[in-house]
């Protein structure tokens, strides 16, 4: 689900960069350092705007100069039984690894309705139900995400197309 | 439990005694209870020959137990009690259900009076009454009538009739003569049941038994008993006799024979009951327990048993331990399949062996374990040793022989004679001993077991598994985990975890255990009518609980133990969890789970960890990709996988931080770099490790062995370097986007240097080449058009016109064939050569013009440069050495030397490729070099003398402008090139760094980042050079007056050492710099990247 966040960061700034467009300097460094990372359960995905830059201070010993900075941004945090799109990344006989933006998800073989199966013999392999259902590298899918495991700068997820209009998208 | 059998036997002889042998067979009590026994002869006679009638006896007699039971103990405790003592004990014991005996009396009457039928017989008044059958009926009857007042009271008097009317005479007059009469009745009776259909017998059945709800009496009997069946002093004592070890059991059976030996004879046996609480773990092995009145009779029961010792001090049980003594202990349950240690034949002692069959008394098991045989081979020894040869000594003389799996090769080699089997099924038997597929099958008692804290480790198991003869490994580590699992651990439950009841009453109920003492489980529970509650409930029966999607560890027995993976699947108490670690699904029970708070998983085994480099023989090394609880997957260099334990590596090999290797393109790679491999899957990875010419990678895209993969060195592309990747957050901040200076220039940013502009004609236009590399390798050619890189070649060998990188050309003479460089030798040099004589156009002449005599004074100008024929390197070493003034200049110190090698390098390269190659500057490996070996110390120079318009003029070409800094900037170009192409020479790298780092450093502005990144060893070594160039003036005036330089560089000889040295390179440096700055300025941010 998609947030707007106000969030807080220090910023460092090498003193070669100190002068009259400091400040434009430490939000480009903050959107560039901040934009697209996971900060534990949430993903930042886009920078709004930033208020409150404070004033920098220099920081013994290194001459860096820190400032602090609110920003607001778009974050994305995904829960646990949230239903999301995802594109089929990798598939192995056990379930197949799809990307959803920037989280991964795993999809185990059992945690997919009974008739679809692996097929090994597919190039590229593919889970399928010998019907209308195929998923193979690349494929749409709809996933529940059923657990989430955050780590520091990671976040991966195993989802679930066992239920009613998760799995395959057509097209 | 083990003593059942024979504390029952000895405690209920009498009873038993009295069932069926009446009268004689009473003789087993006391004599002292002579009287007693008596009476309860005729009680049991009586019983004797009533039960045949009823076909309720079975139930009877077992109600029935008890109470005779405790009769006939207490018939004897009360030695000399009278009858009438005896009748009251008997009441008690027969459950007390009953008034006094007046009272009886009373209702007997009129029990008569109402009692009607089968009144046959002549008998005592009471008896007649009823049926003797009655008497089995007590209970019977209790329950079954309908208005129970007065029926309880009825019953209780029956039995207290039967008591009564256990009398002599009645057993003469009734038992015989009823006999005949009864067993027909009773033949009768069945035969109706049996035509009556089964409906009705059910209905009969019910009616009979349907209200046989908890009975009150019974309700009593229930609770009453725990208190009052507790030993009294009035019991007789209990004695613990010391016997032999494991032979308990042994030591009472023998008793209980002797027991039936004598029953009825004169010299029966005094004892009331023995029993043995022995077992492999039991506290109370060594003694059998013996129940009797008195020490002595117990000396006498025990006189000649074998294994048992009365002689030796008995222990008396204290009253308050007799109940503990028989308190019922669960035995381990050996199932097949179940590992145990062999403790027995000595020469197995400790050996793994795995349970195939256990005996149906469970005091053997059939086990199957590896053999330890030397095939005769010993017996030749010692037969050859020992006079008479007749045995081999008893007992293993030395080491016992290694386990080794039975071959039937082997034992025919020698023992052809005591070798039978059969080989389709490859059971043998050989010398009395079972073999079944290689291993040993054995009965072995179970006290000679180990049964518990087996842990049997993975080799041990896996020498099970591999069951072929010929040792070949065929183990299934799926089967293997499943029996490692190591039963015997008890579910460890913490507070926290999520509980489900699954057995018992709380089925269902699911809770959070709040606290956990002993077996004891207390729940609060979630879901349900009982939320919010708090209940206790015990450990067996519990299961911990999870959803899918829930992270969890696996703790226990497991050889999972430590994965931690999110749980996927659940069936009953299997768990399937996908692990973190390597993405693949493990199943384990739910009791070896948790919930994990932490992440990752077990990372080492021993001194091994994941991603470790590992010797596994003298030619093969891996790198560990999985880590299990008690073996590795190690995938090799020949990037097979296998499966090892940690006895299977030699050594573990340390990170070689240093170690570098060339990739495909002869450029160095060290860890950390990220390469692509060329050609095949392209996989891309960083590496971890580089051993010899294989390079281990690893990335997070793949799971497959960790995302490690192995291939060699010549086979991948730089991607990026570790110095170079704009990610490092360790190396400091990235300057390259944000620095104002660079915004400035964008267009030189990340390309690196523009190579120095040449006019005019390309000299490699017409010029013959052949071909270094690529699909026309070796061919020869000639130039026939070219741009700033690359080069179109017309081949000799085809008609053909290919376009070839400059880089890749070989410039040969077209005459000898012999290499050339043709910018050397024509202009010498592209730019330094080009500086001298005007390549550089009007700035460059300026100062080339000043320092061609320099040069010239040397004895060539370009003594540095132009000087090599193919390498600039050696004729400068060479004039060096033969000049002799600068010989010093050479020998000074690693460094000085150096930045010659960084000069020599570069105009290998730069002098082909450079100026065609932007690769080459941007690489800013190479060309820096040639800059910076010449003109760092002419740099050094000018810092120090300041001579800012001399920069000023040099600089005026340069496209920044003016700039020092732009001399600055030139200079540290080196020093990190120098230090990337020349990694092998770590002098060369530290030798140019002092030089060129330290320049920025000094004076300059824009250059701060060089001075960032390396600033601290330019600060050491810089000063030296400056100090030494600084202060000889002439080198100064050398480098700024091209007229005086020559002089001091030559003649200077001790100066010289720097002088010198400055003195040949200061002209190129001059050249150099005007250009280079800012080129090189952007190298420097490159390399920030």
């Amino acid at each position: 689900m998609f947030f707007l966040h106000n969030l807080e960061r220090r910023v460092t700034l090498h003193p070669s960069y100190f002068g009259r467009n400091m400040h434009e300097l430490v939000t480009t460094k903050l959107v560039k350092d901040v934009e697209g990372t996971c900060a534990g359960d949430y993903y930042i995905i886009a920078i709004m705007d930033t208020f409150d830059v404070s004033e920098g201070r220099i920081l013994p010993g290194s001459g860096l100069a820190e400032f602090t900075v609110g920003y607001r941004a778009v974050v994305w945090r995904p829960f646990k039984g949230e239903v999301i799109d995802a594109i089929t990344q990798t598939v192995n006989p056990h379930g197949f690894f799809a990307q959803a933006g920037p989280l991964r998800l795993f999809i185990s073989s059992h945690l997919m309705p009974d008739e679809i199966q692996y097929d090994a013999s597919a190039t590229p392999a593919q889970f399928t139900n010998n019907a209308d259902i195929v998923i193979e590298q690349g494929t749409h899918v709809r996933v529940k995400i059923i657990g989430l495991r955050t780590e520091v700068g990671e976040m991966w997820a195993i989802g679930s197309i066992n239920g009613d209009f998760l799995g395959c998208l057509q097209a | 439990m083990a003593s059942n059998a024979p504390f029952q036997f000895a405690g209920d002889s009498d009873s038993d005694d009295d069932n069926f042998n009446p009268a004689p067979a009473d003789v087993s009590d006391d004599e002292n209870a002579a009287q007693s026994s008596k009476r309860s002869a005729e009680k049991s006679t009586r019983r004797g020959s009533s039960p045949a009638a009823d076909d309720d006896h079975s139930d009877e007699e077992e109600e029935d137990e008890r109470p005779s039971k405790s009769a006939s103990k207490q018939s004897r405790d009360a030695a000399d009690n009278d009858e009438e003592g005896d009748e009251e004990d008997e009441d008690d014991g027969g459950a007390g259900r009953h008034g006094d005996d007046d009272e009886d009396e009373d209702e007997e009457d009129e029990d008569d009076e109402d009692d009607d039928d089968d009144d046959v017989q002549h008998r005592h008044r009471r008896k007649r009454r009823k049926d003797h059958r009655a008497a089995f009926f007590d209970i019977e009857a209790e329950v079954e009538d309908e208005d129970e007042a007065e029926d309880d009271e009825k019953d209780g008097e029956e039995i207290e009739d039967f008591i009564d009317n256990a009398h002599p005479d009645d057993i003469a007059e009734s038992g015989h003569l009823d006999d005949d009469r009864r067993h027909r009745e009773l033949d009768r009776r069945r035969e109706i049941e049996a035509s009556m259909d089964a409906e009705k017998q059910a209905e009969i059945l019910r009616a009979r038994y349907g209200k046989r709800a908890p009975a009150k009496g019974y309700g009593e009997m229930a609770v009453v008993p725990k208190r009052l069946l507790l030993p009294s002093v009035d019991d007789p004592g209990i004695w613990a006799v010391r016997c032999k070890e494991g032979k308990e059991r042994d030591v009472v059976f023998s008793i209980m024979r002797r027991v039936e030996e004598r029953a009825g004879s004169k010299d029966e046996v005094p004892i009331i009951s023995a029993f043995e609480r022995g077992g492999p773990n039991s506290v109370m092995k060594g003694y059998i327990y013996v129940e009797a009145r008195r020490q002595n009779d117990i000396m006498i029961a025990l006189d000649g048993v074998l294994d048992v010792y009365p002689r030796t001090k008995m222990i008396l049980v204290e009253l308050k331990d007799m109940p503990d003594l028989l308190r019922v202990t669960k035995t381990p349950n050996l199932e097949p399949g179940a590992w145990v240690r062999l403790k027995k034949p000595a020469k197995h002692s400790g050996d793994l062996a795995q349970v195939l069959d256990v005996t149906e008394n469970g005091l053997e098991a059939r086990v199957r374990f590896i053999p330890r045989l030397d095939y005769g081979v010993r017996d030749d020894a010692l037969s050859a040793r020992t006079a008479d040869g007749k045995r081999k000594r008893p007992g293993m003389p030395g080491p016992r022989p290694p386990q080794r799996l039975f071959s039937e090769v082997e034992a025919r080699k020698r023992h052809p004679r005591y070798i039978q089997g059969n080989p389709q099924t490859n059971t043998w038997t050989y010398m009395g001993e079972d073999f079944e597929n290689g291993f040993q099958v054995k009965d072995i008692k179970i006290q000679q077991l180990e049964v518990k804290d087996v842990n049997p480790t993975l080799e041990e198991v896996t020498r099970f598994a591999s069951g072929s003869e010929d040792g070949t490994e065929n183990l299934d580590l799926k089967a293997l985990a499943a029996s490692l699992k190591d039963s015997n651990t008890n579910v460890a439950y913490v507070p926290g975890d999520v509980i489900e009841v699954y057995e018992g009453e709380q089925r269902g109920v699911i809770g959070k255990a709040v606290n956990v003492q002993g077996d004891i489980v207390t729940l609060r529970v979630m879901e349900g009518d009982l939320a919010g509650q708090t209940i206790e409930v015990p450990n067996k029966g519990l299961r911990k609980r999870f959803k899918t999607g829930d992270h969890v560890k696996v703790i226990g027995g497991s050889r999972f133990r430590d994965e931690v993976g999110m749980v996927v699947k659940i069936v009953d108490d299997r768990v399937t969890l996908l692990t973190d670690q390597t993405n693949t699904e493990v199943t384990v029970f739910s009791k070896d789970l948790r919930e994990a708070s932490d992440i990752g998983g077990q990372g080492s085994l021993g001194q091994y960890s994941l991603l470790d480099l590992v010797q596994l023989d003298p030619t093969t090394v891996g790198c560990i990709v999985k880590v299990d609880r008690e073996s590795m997957v190690v995938l090799d260099q020949n990037g097979d996988a296998r499966q090892v334990m940690p006895s299977q590596i030699a050594n573990k090999l340390p990170k070689r931080r240093t170690a570098v290797a060339a990739d495909r393109n002869g450029s160095e790679i060290r860890l950390d770099d990220v390469v692509r491999e060329y050609g095949g899957q392209q996989r891309q990875g960083k590496i971890i490790h580089i051993h010899r010419s294989f390079i281990f990678l690893h990335h997070n895209a793949t799971t497959e062995n960790a995302g490690v993969f192995v291939t060699r060195a010549g086979n991948v592309n730089t991607i990026a370097a570790k110095g170079g990747r704009a990610t490092n957050s360790n190396s400091g901040p990235d300057l390259s986007t944000m620095n104002p200076a660079l915004k400035r220039n964008p267009t030189g940013n990340g390309n690196g240097m523009q190579p120095p502009k040449t006019f005019g004609r390309d000299r490699a236009m017409g010029q013959t080449v052949s071909i270094r590399r690529g699909g026309y390798k070796a061919l020869m050619g000639i130039v026939k058009d070219t741009t700033d890189t690359h080069a179109r070649v017309e081949l000799h060998g085809k008609n053909k016109i290919v376009t070839v990188p400059k880089a890749d050309l070989i410039f040969k003479d077209k005459v000898t064939g012999k290499t050339i460089d043709i910018y050397s030798r024509s202009g010498r040099g592209g730019f330094g050569g080009g500086t001298g004589r005007g390549g550089f156009g009007g700035p460059g002449d300026r100062m080339g013009g000043s320092r061609t005599p320099m040069g010239a004074g040397g004895g060539e100008r370009t003594p540095a440069w132009g000087a090599p024929k193919s390498t600039a390197r050696t004729p400068a070493w060479g004039r060096g050495e033969a000049s002799g003034s600068r010989t010093p200049a050479w020998g000074d110190g690693s460094r000085t030397a150096n930045p010659y090698d960084g000069s020599r390098t570069s105009y290998g390269d730069g002098n082909r490729t450079s100026y065609g190659g932007a690769t080459s500057y941007g690489g800013g490996s190479r060309t820096p070099a040639w800059s910076s070996s010449a003109k760092t110390p002419a740099h050094e120079g000018f810092g120090h003398g300041s001579k800012t318009p001399a920069y000023g003029s040099g600089g005026s070409h340069d496209p920044w402008g003016s700039k020092t800094p732009a001399y600055g900037v030139s200079a540290p170009t080196p020093g990190a090139s120098g230090a990337d192409s020349w990694g092998y020479t770590p002098g060369a790298s530290g030798g140019s760094h002092p030089y060129d780092a330290p320049t920025p450093g000094v004076g300059l502005g824009a250059p701060t980042p060089a001075a960032l990144n390396a600033p601290t060893p330019g600060a050491y070594s810089a000063p030296t050079p400056a100090a030494i160039s600084a202060p000889t003036p002439g080198a100064w005036q050398g480098g700024w007056g091209a007229d005086a330089a020559p002089t001091p560089a030559v003649g200077a000889p001790t100066p010289a050492a720097s002088g010198g040295y400055y003195g040949a390179p200061t002209p190129a440096a001059y050249g150099g710099a005007p250009e280079t700055p800012a080129a090189s300025g952007e190298i420097r941010y490159a390399d920030d990247d």
